[in-house]
């Protein structure tokens, strides 16, 4: 790291503890741009008492998540609770660019609040998330934000990261997705602490919340009691509900326990991340040692170990 | 940085918030717009129809962008762009750059530039010349916040 980027990080640490907006924002462009600065940037910050709760609102593209964000975000500002919104749209596969318009539903109900809001590109990322959240949730929670919503890009039926990081997850529907089939599916249909059926002002919403009853019922007893909420962001109807569903389950919840996974997956994380590093090193320039290691090698397997010893012992690679 | 140690997060998609503030309903250019430059590899934030200067610089912020492009149609670009202008200003902001666009008559031009608002191009304008502006402008921006680097050197 240079000079500059070292006054930048010193900038942004003071920044982030007086409440600085920018030094906010600036701390999760490092995270998303320049991940290789972070480490730097968050192990003064970090403390485990301020770990925020996650909320994972999911749901296939155009089922309502971010209009249904903007109402329930003033719920949970107005008990109190400090906000952040973090809301996922695709990358192009093609050139990068990426169209992030999840503000279009939030704007007037995020800036009427005061709620601090931060669109990702997924850059590549599979899983529906970006790979720069889990770092954001640290700067937002170290900002001493307690409570995050995160949008991830609209779900396929195995999107299912935002399980590592969520304490309470909505999965939202809308009528028109499916028949029961479409409802026993594994993967997203799995992972909602409550479902919720959007748009129940269109035809069809009474089907639907019947083949999500019928999933369900299908499911452990003890699951059998699972919350849907019937929501329409036209109406309004739902939307008290919804986030009271959300405090509840929040509350059922063991916010120490479930802070040590996030930190345990956390930390598998950052591990592999260090670890592919190395490997892309690799990739990109052919030391001597592991030319000779190739060369030596009698198959891939006995090469792939050669890497991983140098690695543990940390020797250069 | 000087000698390019940074690359890497210049390579980075640039980000940039495209708004018009003001009443000015015809959002048809900002589409059009907001696909050429996601098209050029940005990440393109649109926070909808009618922002205000103030929503849009709090946007801008939160969402850390590199640039910030307004455009007006309706002729009260004067009088809004230097209200973002001074917003910008007030908040002390560092590292966003503006640039604008829309129906600028030329003497208005050099005024805008002067308050840091560059670019102001107007209908008809090709996507590439507005695309290699707005790098510029992006590469100076993130410049300001972490030093030079190889490519604008």
């Amino acid at each position: 790291m240079g000079k500059e980027q070292k006054n930048e990080i010193g900038r942004v640490i003071s920044g982030i503890k007086k409440g600085d907006r920018q030094s906010i924002s600036r701390a999760i462009t490092i995270a998303e741009s320049a991940p290789e600065m972070f480490a730097s940037l968050i192990k003064p910050l970090y403390n485990p008492k301020k770990e925020a709760r996650v909320i994972g609102i999911v749901g296939p593209p155009g089922c309502g998540k971010s209009s249904l964000i903007a109402m329930i975000a003033p719920k949970l500002t107005a008990m109190g609770n400090k906000l952040g919104v973090i809301a996922i749209d695709a990358s192009s596969p093609f050139t990068g660019g990426s169209f992030l318009g999840n503000r279009i539903r939030m704007q007037d109900s995020l800036s009427n609040n005061k709620i601090f809001m931060r669109s990702m590109a997924s850059r590549g990322a599979k899983g529906g998330l970006a790979a720069a959240v889990m770092n954001a949730i640290l700067v937002l929670s170290s900002a001493g934000y307690d409570y995050i919503i995160v949008e991830p890009v609209g779900s396929g039926q195995a999107d299912v990261d935002i399980l590592d990081i969520a304490s309470t997850i909505v999965l939202v529907l809308a009528p028109g997705l499916g028949d029961e089939i479409q409802a026993a599916k594994a993967g997203l249909m799995e992972i909602g602490n409550i479902f919720v059926i959007n748009k129940v002002d269109l035809p069809g919403a009474d089907k639907a919340e019947r083949d999500i009853r019928y999933f369900i019922s299908t499911g452990p007893a003890e699951k059998r009691q699972q919350n849907i909420v019937k929501t329409s962001t036209v109406s309004r109807e739902g939307i008290d509900e919804l986030a009271q569903a959300i405090i509840e389950h929040e509350k059922s919840v063991d916010k120490n326990e479930f802070i040590k996974y996030r930190f345990y997956m956390e930390t598998l994380r950052i591990a592999t991340e260090i670890f592919s590093e190395h490997i892309d090193h690799l990739k990109k320039e052919r030391p001597k040692w592991l030319e000779t290691s190739l060369s030596e090698a009698t198959d891939p397997y006995s090469a792939a170990e050669k890497i991983i010893k140098r690695i543990e012992s940390d020797e250069k690679l | 940085m000087a000698n390019g140690k940074n690359q890497k997060y210049y390579d980075k998609p640039i980000r940039i918030l495209i708004a018009k503030p003001g009443i000015d309903g015809h959002d048809r250019g900002v589409y059009v717009l907001a696909r050429a430059f996601r098209d050029a590899g940005m990440e393109v934030i649109y926070p909808g129809l009618l922002p205000t200067p103030e929503s849009i610089i709090e946007t801008a912020i939160d969402e850390d962008v590199d640039v910030i492009a307004i455009s007006l149609l309706n002729g009260a670009h004067m009088a809004v762009f230097t209200k973002v202008m001074n917003l910008l200003k007030e908040k002390k902001a560092n590292g966003i750059a503006v640039v604008g666009g829309g129906i600028i008559p030329d003497e208005d031009k050099s005024k805008l530039e002067k308050m840091g608002v560059t670019g102001n191009y107007g209908p008809g304008t090709s996507l590439n010349i507005i695309i290699e502006h707005i790098k510029k402008r992006a590469y100076g921006a993130r410049e300001e916040k972490w030093g030079k680097s190889k490519k604008t050197k």
